[in-house]
């Protein structure tokens, strides 16, 4: 089965036994558009380039395909896996298991291939001279370093990666027509470097032709591609919704996963947002740590302007007390939060939704905030402009919540669509002629009855007042009077949860027969499907409602009241949203209300929360 | 009649509310220079931003300027506040108020890095030695030997935030005292009319917990112990100039970003204040002494600020429009095209 020619006699032995193991599938007809790539690198050796070329020329051809780089917290050396997945269901979860193993890392190749299913089909770089002890396995070598050394002898070592896009192009059936365009994206302007790697991609491609003797059972076959579609990073398409969300000033200190989307602002900038005299209409300022970047936000709002900044957890938890004076102050600002594995340093290149509880209190005393979850990459890019709206409208700092599953992978839009509303710059008095129409002016005065008072920007000389973290009375003015503290707390909370109905609604999915609702949020909007497939396999009508904004808009209630039961499914360990519903939620819907929370660090696997689902639902 | 400054504003324009400090507290003599300061600069109130972090000397923002917006932030963190009001708007004068806990503890970090970026302020530390608020614990720029009124005396090494900043390459770094009026105007003056970072460090006894005889920063001590090393005249740009009591070569004249000058009447001749390592010399010396230097430390009209290195558009951001702010409609079409190419 195994044809490769110059095996040892001991792997020819081996495969020809799997041979007679796979006769009756190699009858069987081709598994199209349905499989799982799993590529082992070590870190920084080039192959995120191969990995994106093979992502890439697939969508080129219209497969529906997703990619999810497991990542080290490392510059060189340390093991990284890329999953691709083909499914033309839809699927974009990593899937059960593995069809096609790329081995090029000496470091885990034995724990790869360990783990493999017999079956699976294992290409392997045969000049990292590891063992290939697996006789229930397809295997396939290929001297990949030697090859790469004859095209460019300095760069071998990254060229080598391309020879197991040629490997897999072979394997599936990519055209040669979308590996082309894939490399040329994935290279652009860069002819030398394009002229290279196509070499490697159609020698890794020839050398498998010429010399492996099998037919691989899984192909990808092209579908109707919308030409509008393509595939970004939730970071980018934030950087680019904050962009067109007149973003003033973003403080940022470096962390994982949110660097990129600081980055992306930074690249975006000199194309979309000059004055049209070399001016930048945005400042963007690296600030020496995360309580300064927070600092710097607290006072571009207060002096008027669009702040924000991006970070992770430890960032949060350091921005803490400037996240408080937003709050008691009422000053406008942003923080995106791109969640990775906490507590403390935690595994910080992976994913979880473990933020979510921290940033609805985040800060001491009695506080609240608003946060939206984007889902999608177009809902990074629309809650990237919409966060300052909400921020100027409510007077408060807003967090945006992403996670490092959504903000560093790959995943497809249509193209972003443009602001359907002018910028919302809330309650401020602006000259002197408004500021005498109002009878009774006070900085913290509740006007309108809706929590929201009207503010003034400092160089305006309207109703100057020093702003303070202190307890002030409704001019601004310094108190520690037990009713004037009281009363302004019960305004702020009437403020944001006057914010809940003004918030994004919830994405609703439901079926007629209401069995089970299965409540969720963010990135796990990319697994949702699959799950809902699974479940609805056991016979169960399975309703989805998708959280896009905190405090909780009333439509998930009504969808709590809909349903005989309800999931709360998230990737963390203890339930956060479960514990904020059950907080807030009244207490005759609590007992028909379930927490299913699982978290490994890695992008959520569609089977292990449908079977906890069922394990949950089977003990009721 | 009442005296009137350049815009024909009383001084009570520039007054504050009432101070709760205990009397006799150098801060609040720090608080009636700003107020003369800014007065007799002519500045409009509402364009200068009073920034202060926590403790007594950032309360003092609610005694001064009350016709001015400010903001009392969070202990130690008044700079990057200052820094991003100061990026969005370019026109306000920065005015901020901190002290030795604020600045040289929990706030270094931030003291340190707005010099760094040269952000366009004034920065006035009253620096006491102590923590007043919770009750007279050292802070961080106490001196070596030197004792409070109650426990015993500080055995560790004080951060000397004029050194620092010196070295940092602040660009205006000045050491002045509460009780020496003259020299403390005419400095907040000259920091006001600077473009940049202004430093003053000035020693404000702190009379509950530290104006003791044994405290190196009691009235006693420093009003024994203050090397003066120049007298100082401000001389704004929409006055004549006055004439010159003292003759030529016996003083130096540093021109500022508005136009007025600051004239260093010279009594110690070997101090160079263009040089950082003679004002470092000066600073180290007197330390050694036990004593203080005062005057104009350092100057540096050549650095640029913050907002000169970002590229900003010349129009503060604040007043940009959504047309500036929000990128055309065809714009996000050449994006999207972009990727799907």
């Amino acid at each position: 089965m195994v044809m490769h020619k110059t095996q040892s006699h001991r792997r020819d032995l081996a495969s020809s036994r799997f041979v007679i193991a796979l006769g009756t599938k190699r009858a069987m007809e081709k598994i199209v558009n349905d499989f799982v790539v799993n590529v082992a690198t070590a870190n920084g050796t080039g192959s995120q380039s191969s990995n994106l070329i093979i992502l890439h020329s697939m969508f080129e051809m219209g497969v529906p395909v997703s990619g999810k780089n497991l990542f080290p917290s490392n510059i060189s050396g340390l093991p990284t896996w890329f999953i691709i997945r083909a499914s033309d269901r839809g699927y974009q979860a990593p899937g059960d298991g593995t069809n096609i193993q790329i081995l090029m890392n000496k470091d885990t190749w034995i724990k790869d291939l360990e783990g493999l299913e017999p079956g699976t089909i294992v290409v392997y770089n045969e000049d990292v001279k590891m063992p290939v002890e697996r006789d229930d396995c397809v295997l396939l070598g290929m001297p990949m370093t030697k090859m790469a050394r004859k095209i460019n002898p300095k760069l071998g070592r990254l060229i080598a990666n391309m020879y197991y896009v040629g490997a897999v192009a072979h394997l599936l059936g990519v055209e040669e027509d979308a590996i082309e365009k894939a490399v040329k994206a994935q290279f652009k302007g860069k002819e030398k470097a394009v002229e290279l790697n196509i070499q490697a991609i159609s020698e890794g491609r020839e050398y498998a032709n010429d010399n492996w003797d099998f037919d691989c059972q899984f192909s990808v076959e092209s579908r109707d591609k919308d030409p509008d579609t393509f595939l970004i990073e939730g970071n980018e398409a934030i950087a680019l919704g904050s962009i067109y969300g007149g973003i003033s000033m973003l403080s940022w200190y470096p962390i994982t996963p949110s660097s990129s989307l600081a980055e992306s602002v930074i690249n975006w900038l000199p194309e979309l947002r000059s004055d049209g005299d070399g001016g930048s209409t945005c400042a963007v300022i690296q600030a020496e740590d995360e309580l300064a970047a927070a600092g710097m936000v607290l006072g571009a709002g207060w002096a008027g302007g669009r702040g924000m900044t991006c970070t992770s957890g430890p960032g949060i938890s350091l921005m803490s007390e400037f996240i408080g004076l937003f709050y008691f102050s009422e000053v406008p600002g942003v923080i995106w939060d791109v969640n990775r594995v906490g507590p403390s340093t935690g595994l910080p290149t992976r994913t979880q939704q473990g933020d979510l509880s921290m940033l609805y209190e985040a800060s001491h005393g009695d506080t609240q905030h608003i946060v939206l979850i984007p889902g999608t990459v177009d809902e990074c890019f629309e809650f990237g402009w919409r966060v300052f709206d909400y921020a100027e409208r409510f007077q408060t700092m807003v967090f945006g919540f992403n996670d490092l599953d959504l903000g560093m992978n790959r995943w497809k839009t249509s193209g972003f669509t443009y602001p359907d509303s002018p910028m919302d710059r809330g309650k401020v008095v602006r000259s002197q002629e408004e500021m005498d129409s109002m009878p009774e002016y006070g900085r913290y005065r509740d006007v309108d009855g809706d929590g929201i008072a009207y503010r003034t920007l400092p160089g305006s000389g309207l109703d100057p007042i020093l702003y303070r973290g202190t307890g002030h009375d409704e001019d601004g003015i310094y108190s520690e009077d037990p009713q004037v503290y009281h009363d302004a707390m019960a305004r702020l909370k009437r403020k944001i949860d006057g914010a809940r109905e003004h918030l994004p609604a919830p994405v609703i999915r439901e079926e007629e027969k209401k069995d089970l609702g299965v409540i969720f949020y963010g990135s796990m909007e990319n697994t949702i499907v699959e799950i809902d497939d699974m479940l609805e396999e056991s016979g169960l009508s399975v309703s989805t409602c998708r959280v896009r904004a905190l405090p909780l808009h009333s439509g998930v209630e009504d969808f709590v009241r809909r349903h005989d039961r309800t999931i709360v499914l998230e990737i963390n360990r203890d339930g956060q949203l479960f514990g904020i519903i059950r907080k807030e939620f009244p207490a005759e819907l609590i007992p028909k209300i379930h927490s299913v929370s699982y978290s490994d660090g890695m992008p959520p696997r569609a089977r292990v929360y449908s079977d906890m689902i069922l394990e949950v639902l089977e003990g009721l | 009649m009442l005296k009137l400054n350049v815009l024909e504003l009383e001084k009570s324009e520039y007054t504050g509310g009432k101070s709760s400090l205990c009397p006799g507290c150098g801060h609040d003599q720090i608080s009636n220079n700003i107020i003369q300061a800014a007065w007799e600069n002519g500045i409009r109130p509402e364009k200068i931003a009073k920034m202060s972090g926590i403790g007594c000397s950032s309360k003092t923002p609610a005694y001064f300027l009350g016709k001015s917006h400010g903001f009392n932030t969070v202990h130690g963190r008044m700079p990057s506040v200052t820094t991003g009001a100061n990026v969005v708007n370019k026109d306000l004068s920065f005015l901020a108020v901190s002290g030795d806990g604020d600045t040289a503890s929990i706030g270094i970090g931030q003291f340190v890095h707005a010099i760094r970026r040269n952000l366009d302020m004034v920065y006035i530390v009253e620096n006491n030695g102590v923590y007043g608020l919770t009750k007279g614990q050292y802070s961080a720029t106490v001196e070596k030997g030197s004792k409070k009124k109650k426990g015993v005396a500080n055995q560790q090494a004080p951060i000397d935030l004029c050194a620092m900043a010196i070295n940092l390459g602040c660009s205006f770094v000045a050491r002045s005292f509460s009780g020496s009026k003259k020299q403390l105007t005419a400095l907040i003056r000259a920091a006001m009319s600077h473009r940049g970072m202004a430093f003053i460090d000035v020693i404000s006894p702190c009379v509950t917990f530290a104006n003791n005889d044994e405290s190196y920063k009691s009235y006693n001590y420093v009003k024994a112990n203050d090397e003066v090393l120049h007298i100082l005249d401000y001389i704004p740009h929409f006055s004549p100039i006055e004439e010159v009591e003292v003759p030529e070569g016996e003083y130096q004249e540093v021109s500022l970003f508005d136009g007025s000058t600051l004239r260093l009447e010279t009594l110690a001749a070997d101090h160079d204040y263009t040089d950082a390592v003679s004002a470092l010399s000066a600073i180290h010396q007197s330390e050694k002494a036990e004593r203080h230097v005062t005057g104009l430390l350092y100057y540096d009209d050549n650095v640029p600020t913050a907002t000169d290195t970002l590229g900003l558009s010349e129009t503060p951001l604040v007043e940009l429009t959504e047309d500036l702010l929000r990128p055309s409609p065809d714009s996000l079409e050449k994006v999207n095209s972009g990727f799907r190419s």
